[in-house]
């Protein structure tokens, strides 16, 4: 079953490589744990690979889908949600004792509600993407100086941090490409009457060089 | 009838799950629309024809364990008014984007779940973060979506 999922893989990443030689550079491997089994590695390609192939045509995506194996097969079914569930729970309880943040634990046990909620709705739900938390959980670890945003989940499954004053807002959606999306709306400083709103894209760890000519920091730093 | 236009001065309320509520605040991943899908889920409070907004809510949320599997302790409804949310995403949204609110109601569906206030919101793509945070704003009263 291994060798026909190995085999798999290595007919997707060709097809990548021969769509844009940048593939294996977007993703560059970085696991959290580098003892990691090959199998998590596997999956970790296998999560990675359709949804960049997604991305680029629609013409991409009939190929992706008819190439990819039927769900009756157990090793891409139960296997492959417990083994994300299972990672994604072992990131929630590296925060509690990893990072330096004041409020690591309420921030884990924000995570394990929303990851319950998210199960208790849909049993067959990732609950949360594991590389959407991997991606926030590295954005943390960038800017430790931040107060402790306001978390929800997109359809998705994907991040969603909010930071809010009185008046303004800064929030973030973590990708699981290591991308974010982020949506800045705060008064106009010279008409406070009027708002400004700014939207984009970029990588997660530009974010907050990005959005500094907005003094997000004002209402978003400790 | 399915596809009719909503009148500007009614309104809807959307179902928040869980997920998208913190501390009983609705988040703006409340107003998003996932991958494929068509328009974001509401129903039209003013085709239950009831006689006041406590009674409107009262059977949305029979409609609601109805339809779900769980509605979540935590769940919430936020009521919103069409045309103030068709305005502000035309008027504030970086591309002037023109939302429609259309009745789309399910009907004899095999599963007897049944909802002919049913209505979407379209126009929303699944990149769109900020408009999400636009309609947020204008969440005027919200429910527990539980009694």
């Amino acid at each position: 079953m291994q060798h026909m999922a190995l085999k798999k893989i290595d007919q997707m990443s060709e097809s990548s490589i021969a769509y844009g030689n940048k593939f294996l550079d977007y993703f560059p491997r970085e696991q959290p744990n580098p003892g990691a089994e090959n199998l998590e590695n596997i999956q970790q390609l296998r999560n990675r690979i359709p949804k960049r192939i997604l991305a680029e045509t629609q013409e991409r995506r009939e190929i992706f889908i008819s190439d990819w194996p039927e769900k009756k097969d157990p090793f891409t079914q139960s296997d492959l949600l417990e083994s994300e569930e299972e990672e994604v729970q072992r990131l929630i309880s590296q925060i509690k004792i990893s990072l330096s943040l004041r409020y690591r634990e309420k921030l884990a046990n924000r995570l394990i509600t929303l990851f319950k909620d998210a199960k208790e709705e849909d049993t067959d739900s990732l609950g949360i993407t594991v590389d959407s938390l991997r991606n926030f959980i590295k954005f943390l670890q960038l800017n430790s100086n931040l107060k402790c945003p306001s978390i929800s989940l997109t359809p998705e499954y994907n991040i969603y941090a909010s930071w809010k004053d009185e008046c303004s807002v800064f929030s973030v959606h973590f990708l699981p490409n290591r991308d974010v999306r982020f949506v800045i709306l705060k008064p106009n400083y010279r008409h406070p009457e009027r708002q400004i709103r700014v939207s984009g894209i970029t990588t997660t760890d530009i974010l907050m060089e990005m959005v500094l000519p907005y003094r997000v920091n004002d209402w978003i730093s400790e | 009838m399915k596809g009719d236009k909503i009148p500007n001065y009614d309104h809807v309320a959307r179902y928040c799950k869980p997920i998208t509520v913190e501390d009983g605040q609705i988040q703006a991943t409340a107003f998003m629309v996932r991958m494929g899908e068509e328009s974001l889920s509401v129903n039209w409070l003013e085709f239950l024809n009831c006689s006041s907004r406590e009674n409107e809510i009262a059977e949305l949320r029979k409609i609601y364990s109805r339809k779900f599997n769980k509605v979540g302790t935590s769940a919430k409804i936020a009521v919103l008014n069409i045309g103030e949310v068709c305005e502000k995403v035309l008027t504030k949204s970086p591309d002037r984007r023109k939302l429609e609110v259309l009745h789309d109601p399910i009907e004899n569906d095999p599963s007897h779940k049944n909802d002919p206030s049913h209505s979407g919101i379209y126009n929303l793509k699944q990149d769109d973060e900020l408009i999400a945070e636009l309609i947020l704003e204008l969440v005027r009263e919200t429910y527990s979506a539980r009694i």
